[in-house]
């Protein structure tokens, strides 16, 4: 079976006034059938680009990208997937149910009731009838995600599907993406909340100015955390001991603190240490988290490449050039 | 089909609920309701001044009505990003487009069958022995000016596509001025034997490119001095056909721009 999404070389550039802007480069995404994918980068690293290149809103310059197997933009494609935007904003003059059956219109489905139960599994089963300019940033993000749901897709596209949301709209739109995943749906999601990611990604790729950093299983990419282990009564000449290239060794007053790779058994070092009369006061195993990954990433990246770190606030849209000056390259 | 009914529909829905195009039919209503009552009437021939004032002013506020009611159409569905959530459905670009602009014409339709009702209130008050023969003559005036307005809607949606607003509210009502007051001066000019080829080429391209809103003022006798209708109905049918053309003409435009507009 293919892959939910495929890209290749895919390229998006722009010609402006100031020259040629490559808003992504080179990109090879793999996401692969019925996983949470997590698509990770700063402001203006070009996520929401590829997201819309993924949905046939705007076309690469160059390279390919594919969806559940055909052309991205095929319409043939659009009856199985579906996409959640940041901060969407719906007809406010629309109730909820007025939203979803028009929504529904658009898949030619005429079943109001599935409308009904779709809004009621996103808890808006009392909220249907009351229009959308009355519902909360919370609720509208759930009657997206139930709009979203109406043709049963095989894929969803969330940008940013918990940003801005209280801590229980966060935590039930959270439950409810754990859920699509139990139902065997795939979920792209493009996300700053750096720890939904992780706790409900099972791969990610990080971008940073349009280009791939990272690819890969979590658990891959945030292999190599670190144990702590202090101690006390302990010797120089023990300490000197443990010391290597990969296992830092310090003294703070006279407790040893020793920083070791995860991927060694610390057994052997707390043996020695009781074995001279040392105490051990803990052992803390640090395990290596995304942010640090990518912050690690994006920094490294934009070092190699000369460049400034990115701020993580501001507007979250890619850096497209004005109306007026932009003019797409190759297509 | 589905698709461009349900987004039409919205977009009426919508577009009856904008503030300032009820203002603006609301003051378009408010000259009908005192027109009666307003001094440039004269004694001599009041009714004939009365009706083409009324006519003068649902022709007006339909224009404005539809200008700005068909600029924002797209754009405002960019800004607010409801279009991604409607292009990623198994919706084409042309459904989008056809579907906006049916929608308008759907709401300035509304607006103006508000508007002739209320002209129609007024004559009957105004002329209680009025037969519906005369108010169906006096209703002739607003049909022509929907369909007018039809097609000025779908040059406003061809221009939207990829001119900003402001832009494309300036260009709608500048080619809407010109094809009302000077088509037929350019029809003239292109039809004149002593002038210069160059000139008369020149006449005949604005002449064809321009839409000639001024036929559809069909109660404007200074307009349309020098026409003799041979047979009313074909003359409508075929100002119909000229519309329908314009307007197929205009949206394949818009719809072949927008079909590569990166949006």
């Amino acid at each position: 079976m293919s892959l939910a999404i495929e890209t290749n070389q895919l390229t998006k550039t722009y010609k402006t006034r100031a020259g040629q802007v490559s808003v992504v480069k080179n990109l090879d995404l793999q996401v692969e059938r019925g996983e949470i994918f997590g698509f990770l980068g700063p402001n203006g690293a070009g996520k929401t680009t590829t997201i819309k290149i993924l949905l046939g809103i705007i076309y690469g310059t160059s390279g390919w990208a594919k969806v559940l197997g055909e052309e991205a933009g095929d319409i043939n494609v659009h009856k199985k997937i579906s996409y959640l935007p940041e901060k969407p904003y719906y007809y406010e003059h629309m109730t909820g149910m007025e939203i979803m059956q028009f929504y529904a219109s658009l898949f030619g489905i005429k079943d109001k009731a599935q409308c009904e139960r779709l809004l009621q599994r996103v808890n808006l089963g009392m909220d249907m009838n009351r229009p959308i300019s009355q519902y909360s940033k919370g609720m509208q993000q759930r009657v997206g995600l139930a709009q979203s749901l109406l043709n049963d897709p095989e894929l969803l596209f969330l940008d940013e599907p918990t940003g801005g949301l209280d801590p229980i709209a966060h935590i039930e739109i959270r439950d409810l993406i754990l859920k699509f995943r139990e139902e065997g749906r795939t979920v792209f999601i493009s996300s700053h909340e750096l720890s939904d990611v992780e706790r409900i990604c099972d791969r990610v790729a990080i971008i940073n100015k349009g280009e791939l950093v990272h690819q890969g299983r979590l658990e891959d990419l945030l292999a190599g955390g670190r144990i702590e282990i202090t101690a006390s009564g302990v010797t120089q000449a023990l300490a000197d001991k443990f010391r290597s290239d990969d296992v830092l060794v310090s003294f703070k007053g006279d407790r040893l603190i020793v920083d070791m790779p995860d991927s060694d058994s610390p057994n052997e070092m707390l043996d020695s240490i009781r074995s001279e009369k040392g105490s051990v006061v803990s052992v803390i195993p640090r395990r290596k988290r995304l942010e640090d990954l990518f912050l690690e990433s994006v920094r490294s990246d934009n070092q190699a490449k000369g460049r400034v770190l990115n701020k993580m606030s501001d507007d979250h849209n890619d850096p497209k050039p004005s109306a007026e000056e932009e003019t797409e390259v190759g297509s | 089909m589905n698709a461009i009914l349900s987004i039409a529909k919205t977009t009426i829905g919508e577009a009856i609920r904008r503030k300032v195009l009820l203002i603006i039919l609301l003051i378009g209503v408010l000259f009908l309701v005192i027109a009666p009552g307003l001094n440039v009437l004269s004694a001599r021939s009041s009714f004939a001044v009365l009706i083409s004032f009324t006519l003068g002013v649902i022709q007006l506020t339909g224009a404005v009505i539809a200008i700005v009611l068909t600029v924002y159409l797209i754009p405002n569905e960019i800004e607010r990003r409801t279009i991604y959530t409607i292009l990623c459905k198994p919706v084409h670009r042309w459904q989008f487009v056809l579907g906006k602009y049916f929608g308008a014409v759907g709401a300035l339709g509304l607006m103006m069958l508000l508007m002739t009702g209320i002209l129609l209130l007024v004559f009957k008050i105004m002329q209680p022995t009025a037969t519906f023969d005369v108010l169906g003559e006096i209703a002739r005036g607003p049909v022509f000016f929907f369909i007018q307005m039809s097609i000025l809607a779908a040059v406003a949606m061809c221009f939207s596509v990829f001119a900003s607003p402001i832009v494309n509210f300036f260009l709608s009502g500048g080619v809407f001025m010109v094809g009302t007051l000077f088509s037929p001066v350019f029809q003239d000019l292109a039809n004149n034997q002593n002038l210069a080829g160059p000139v008369k080429m020149a006449a005949t391209a604005i002449h064809t490119i321009l839409p000639n809103f001024a036929q559809y003022n069909i109660q404007n006798p200074i307009i349309n001095q020098g026409v003799t209708i041979q047979s009313e109905q074909l003359y409508y049918v075929g100002l119909l056909g000229y519309a329908v053309m314009y307007i197929a003409g205009l949206l394949i435009g818009a719809i072949l721009i927008f079909d590569r507009r990166e949006v």
